[in-house]
């Protein structure tokens, strides 16, 4: 390696020198605790699920979110500090890590088979405080905003467990230093998806649902296992980086390898891991459970199924990119499967008028933009993008989750309109959250997103064409709920029953606890006969505990673009790019990329890893001119057919009837999995249950039937209860008896 | 007196000595297997015949004709034999010819009471052979216990459990009984098995009985007395004697128990006590099975219909 | 009277014996009537108590007559039982008939 670093090992002699000298000579002690204790991070969270999973029930009870603030919100702490702490390390080293063993989980082998040795420990890089940072901190403003969201659910304690054991295996993800420890924390998020899923488990749709997400994650799943075992085939290591010294980990073992073709068992490797992080991901294939998951309580479709656990995928490629910048094939797979879900979700979001819906394959959408950047070589992108997205799309959740609270669970938005005096500062908020979603200039969006597309356009022209119109779509269906929801004239969905009649998924179970707040409502203020009423302004949509998570995160969703500009040299120092830049993954990956394209290495190469150009930097604005200007064209359309002229859209969708129609029936992906998979996997099954049930279980049954014969026989033709037949019995065997004995 | 060794001791000599045995000498198996199994044979459905069925009275006559024809040829056979090797005594072919015959007619007459008087016959058969075996107190202490209790006791419950008769069954019309008592169960199968094993143990008798050791101690003469009995009794088998009359203890216990009779007073006519049947003891068991008061039928311990 | 008791008479009177337990055990099998039925079983027991005397004639020992005693009191005792439960059964099905009582039957 070019820039090595000290190696930092935490424990023994070394340590205490390490903290000797940085104490010395770093102001961050802090860091150094977390560092130190890295295992408070996932552990305090898991106490929190454990203390709240055992006593909510019956001791904590409405308090059980108490367990969970305290673990996240110290989880929470201890990443920001460590991240502070790494932001402000001034160290003239290229790369900066710190490794935290905490024991040897698995020592298995010996040296002629090869040893497999798995240990459980930290590996805190610039990565992975940044995702610590996103997963404790967000985590921990949505489990705020839960407390008040499920209040009064029947099963409210269950739901903070969970919460409180997503988060741990969360951290676990992203802070493992091997492939185990990371599909450790993979698996145990996606037990948790498909338990929150299915947290309304007496709702047939949530239970399909959550039966759904972990089937499809199980195919992702089983690429990503074979995946690793093939890593561990071909390098004889899982550890990503090993110790940094005398025994590589399969990282740098890839890197210090010349090119791999596809006659290599190497060269598999990248396309089995690339099918998890697509399951996980909810990339092309494997996207569909994604949109059902909204079944599950809002919260969880802001942190795990838009800010956190689906965008494992992208950590994972980027924490990998060794492994996959070096692998041309891999790469053109992973952008063409991140542009067309990108362009897909994004087509079929246009015709969605269910909030959450909408929101969903928004997310689908934008994790393709993610896998795009990763593809075309800027990881930085793709994890600037991760960041943003993590803010302004829970913000989105969340506040569709406060238009939930208020109209009683109503998400069609064909039902309501105008809703901005009902929900003056959710209007705000979601406003801030679509115009950066929608990449409107100077917020959040417009960076990120606009840095994957201009990295894109320097690769393909095409990529680059996809992704602009992606995000006129993105502008536009963004701007159609909102228009939709918030403006024109003023209609509240006036009962909640009908809707309750309607619109049997995913909003009942919401009903349910609307009725709660609403029957608490009612013993405050009786004169308060209809509830189902919520424009008399009696009482608070928007209670300060749900909307101050909000205000957080939509400072983050106007801000966080700041953390990685474009332009200004000096700023450059301190963006995210530059401190990315010092994890080993983004020092490893670039050396890869350098390797692979020797010619070809542009500028945008360099800064897609977050290293400054050699030469000078012509900063282009021209990019930024048309990333603004595809939103504001977005924008513009959806301000003209969905409030300026409303029944213009469905006209418009009239004359385009049919491609309308294959939107509206999310291009019969559904059906098409049902037609070529489900059907004949129930056709082999109906055939193997017949034969089972009319071969198997015959001759079982005939086996069965031989000693049941023969006992009904005897009993019939013996046990007749008469004493002397039993008498003649037992002399005929003393007879026998004697006759063997003595003749 | 005439030696009843050798009363019949020249019956048979010269056959013996001219057929089966010129030297005088006896060979061990007198009997060869198949005519035991013969003799078993006819006499097993000789038996069959005999016993009551649905038969004539004549064919079961012939049944009779023929068991006694069997039992008589098997008798000179065995005489034959024995004769040679001096001979039993007239006295053991007479108490053998009695008891077998009433053990015949034990299980074959069809009013219980004779069967029962044909048991006490073959009580007295039986203590003659105990007499013949020098066992004089046995013979007695058989006589006063079987004929003259046992016995007694089943003729009192012959009488007490007696019914009313069911008529003529079948064709055994001209005999008078309960349908049980004049038809028997697969008899045809029981003869064969039973006599299957009595010709086993026939064979066997006869082909291992050489092989049993002689006494290195001549029979005293004292095998009869009863000091003698006395004293293995309480010597060598104290503890059984005990266990004997614990068994028998238990045992009257058990049948009082049993047999007696409970009061059932219906609560309308409390003033009325109707002892069906004398004697019956104060109950002061708490777990006494009759309750007074209650129709109950579960908690009477014998429905009596 | 002899005072040698040989083992051809021995064999007599096992033959004897044995004879008076097979036709007691014929009577059990055949007759129906409970009460023969348990005369029949006495039989039984008579032809055992034969072989026990013989036995103890042929070894001049009394342990032959002692079991004899032990063979009365049992059947003393099954006697005494066995007609309480006959008279007792006769009072539930009116019958001394052994096939009116199939409780047991499968």
């Amino acid at each position: 390696m070019k820039t090595r670093a000290t190696i930092v090992m935490y424990h023994g002699r070394l340590a205490r020198e390490w903290k000797a000298k940085t104490r010395a000579r770093c102001p961050c002690y802090k860091m150094e605790f977390v560092v130190e204790h890295s295992y408070l991070i996932p552990l305090l969270p898991l106490l929190g699920a454990i203390i709240a999973g055992l006593f909510g029930a019956k001791v904590l009870k409405q308090r059980s979110h108490w367990p969970i603030w305290l673990g996240v919100g110290a989880s929470a702490v201890m990443a920001i500090v460590l991240l502070v702490g790494m932001l402000t390390h001034n160290t003239d080293h290229k790369t900066l890590y710190f490794f935290s063993h905490w024991f040897t989980w698995i020592n298995a082998g010996d040296a002629s088979t090869g040893i497999f040795n798995v240990s459980a420990g930290a590996f805190l890089d610039p990565l992975t405080a940044v995702m610590l940072t996103v997963v404790c901190g967000i985590g921990f403003l949505i489990t705020v905003f839960s407390k008040g969201y499920m209040h009064g659910e029947a099963g409210y304690f269950r739901f903070f467990a969970y919460l409180g054991l997503f988060i741990f295996a969360m951290c676990m993800l992203v802070m493992g230093d091997n492939l185990i420890v990371l599909y450790l924390g993979w698996e145990g998020v996606g037990l948790c998806s498909y338990l929150l899923i299915g947290y309304y488990y007496d709702k047939p749709a949530a239970r399909e649902a959550a039966k759904k997400a972990f089937i499809v994650n199980r195919i992702g799943d089983l690429g990503f296992a074979i995946g690793i075992l093939l890593t561990f085939y071909c390098f004889g290591t899982v550890s990503f980086f090993g110790d940094m010294g005398a025994n590589p980990g399969f990282l740098q073992k890839i890197a210090e390898m010349s090119m791999v073709g596809p006659d290599r068992l190497e060269f598999w490797i990248p396309f089995f891991l690339m099918i998890g992080a697509f399951g996980k991901s909810a990339q092309f294939p494997l996207y569909v459970w994604l949109p059902d998951a909204m079944e599950g309580p809002t919260p969880v479709s802001a942190l795990i199924h838009a800010a956190t656990m689906v965008t494992a995928g992208v950590y994972m490629i980027v924490r990998l990119s060794a492994l996959f910048v070096g692998n041309e094939a891999a790469m053109i797979t992973i952008a063409i499967v991140g542009a067309f879900t990108a362009l897909w979700a994004g087509l079929i979001a246009l015709r969605q008028t269910d909030l959450k819906k909408v929101f969903a394959y928004s997310t689908v959408s934008q994790l393709g933009f993610m896998f795009v950047g990763v593809a075309v070589l800027s990881p930085v992108a793709a994890v600037f993008h991760l960041i943003t997205h993590a803010f302004f799309k829970a913000l989105l959740f969340l506040s569709s989750g406060v238009v939930m609270h208020a109209t009683g669970g109503e998400l069609d938005m064909r039902k309501m309109s105008g809703l901005k005096k009902l929900l003056p500062k959710t209007r705000i908020l979601m406003l801030i959250g679509c115009l950066a979603l929608s990449g409107f200039p100077l917020l959040a969006g417009f960076w990120s997103k606009d840095e994957i597309v201009h990295a894109a356009s320097t690769k393909s022209l095409l990529l680059y064409g996809v992704l602009l119109f992606t995000a006129v779509l993105t502008a536009y269906y963004t701007f159609r709920l909102y228009f939709r929801v918030f403006e024109g004239p003023e209609v509240i969905p006036q009962s909640h029953h009908a809707g309750h009649d309607k619109h049997d998924d995913h909003q009942h179970a919401d009903h349910q606890h609307d009725d709660h707040q609403h029957a608490d409502h009612q013993h405050a203020d009786h004169q308060h006969a209809d509830h189902g009423h919520h424009n008399h302004g009696h009482h608070n949509h928007e209670p300060m505990s749900m909307m101050l998570p909000l205000f957080v995160l939509a400072i983050g969703a106007l801000l966080a673009g700041i953390i990685n500009l474009p332009f200004a040299a000096g700023i450059k120092e301190h963006s995210l790019g530059h401190f990315l830049s010092q994890s080993p993954s983004f020092v490893l990956g670039l050396q890869q990329v350098e390797k692979t394209y020797p010619a070809g290495l542009s500028e945008t190469d360099h800064l897609g890893f977050g290293h400054a150009p050699t030469g000078e930097q012509a900063f282009d604005i021209v990019p930024l001119i048309i990333g603004g200007a595809a939103a504001i064209v977005g924008i513009f359309i959806a301000y003209l057919l969905h409030l300026k002229n409303r029944p213009k859209a469905d006209e418009l969708a009239g004359k385009v009837g049919f491609i309308a129609t294959a939107i509206d029936a999310k291009f019969w992906v559904d059906e098409i999995y049902n037609a070529i998979i489900i059907a004949p996997l129930r056709a082999i099954g109906g055939l193997l249950w017949a034969i089972d049930r009319y071969v198997v279980d015959l001759l079982v049954f005939l086996v069965g039937f031989i000693p049941q014969l023969t006992g009904y026989i005897v009993k019939r033709t013996t046990q007749r209860g008469y004493l002397q037949g039993y008498a003649l019995s037992m002399l005929l065997g003393l007879v026998v008896i004697l006759l063997w004995v003595f003749v | 007196m005439v030696d009843p060794h050798i009363a019949f001791s020249g019956a048979f000599q010269t056959l013996a000595a001219v057929e089966s045995n010129p030297t005088g000498i006896v060979a061990t198996a007198p009997l060869a297997p198949a005519i035991v199994v013969a003799l078993c044979v006819v006499a097993g459905i000789a038996t069959w015949l005999l016993l009551p069925g649905k038969r004539e009275a004549a064919v079961r006559r012939i049944g009779g004709i023929i068991l006694l024809a069997t039992g008589l040829v098997f008798g000179a056979i065995l005489v034959r034999w024995t004769t040679q090797l001096g001979g039993m005594s007239v006295y053991f072919w007479g108490f053998s010819a009695i008891a077998i015959f009433a053990s015949v007619r034990v299980i074959t007459h069809t009013k219980p009471v004779y069967s029962a008087l044909y048991f006490v016959l073959t009580v007295f058969a039986t203590a003659g052979l105990f007499v013949l075996m020098w066992a004089e107190f046995m013979a007695a202490a058989l006589v006063l216990i079987y004929a003259g209790a046992i016995l007694i006791t089943y003729v009192f419950v012959i009488m007490l459990a007696s019914e009313a008769t069911t008529g003529a069954v079948g064709a055994a019309a001209e005999e008078v009984g309960s349908e049980h008592d004049l038809l028997s169960r697969s008899p045809f199968i029981a003869s064969i098995i039973g006599f299957a094993l009595a010709g086993l143990l026939i064979f066997l008798i006869l082909d291992k009985g050489a092989q049993i050791p002689t006494p290195n101690r001549p029979v005293a003469g004292d095998l009869g007395s009863a000091q003698e009995l006395g004293r293995n009794l309480l010597e060598e088998n104290a503890i059984n004697v005990q266990l004997a009359g614990v068994i028998l203890t238990v045992a009257m216990v058990g049948a009082i128990t049993l047999a007696r009779r409970r009061v059932m007073v219906t609560p309308h006519d409390r003033s009325i006590e109707t002892v069906v049947s004398p004697g019956t003891p104060v109950e002061d068991n708490p777990h006494s099975i009759p309750v007074y008061g209650t129709m109950n039928p579960r908690h009477k311990a014998y429905p009596e219909t | 009277m002899p005072e040698i008791f040989t083992n051809i008479a021995l064999q007599h009177y096992l033959i004897v014996g044995g004879l008076m337990f097979a036709i007691g055990m014929i009577g059990f099998m055949t007759r129906r009537n409970l009460i023969v039925m348990f005369l029949s079983s006495e039989l039984m027991f008579q032809g055992a108590a034969i072989n026990f005397v013989a036995f103890g004639a042929y070894w001049g020992k009394m342990s032959g007559q002692s079991f004899v005693i032990f063979i009365l009191a049992i059947a003393a005792a099954e006697a005494a039982l066995a007609l309480a439960i006959i008279v007792l059964l006769f009072r539930q099905k009116h019958t001394v008939d052994s096939q009116a009582f199939r409780e047991l039957r499968g």
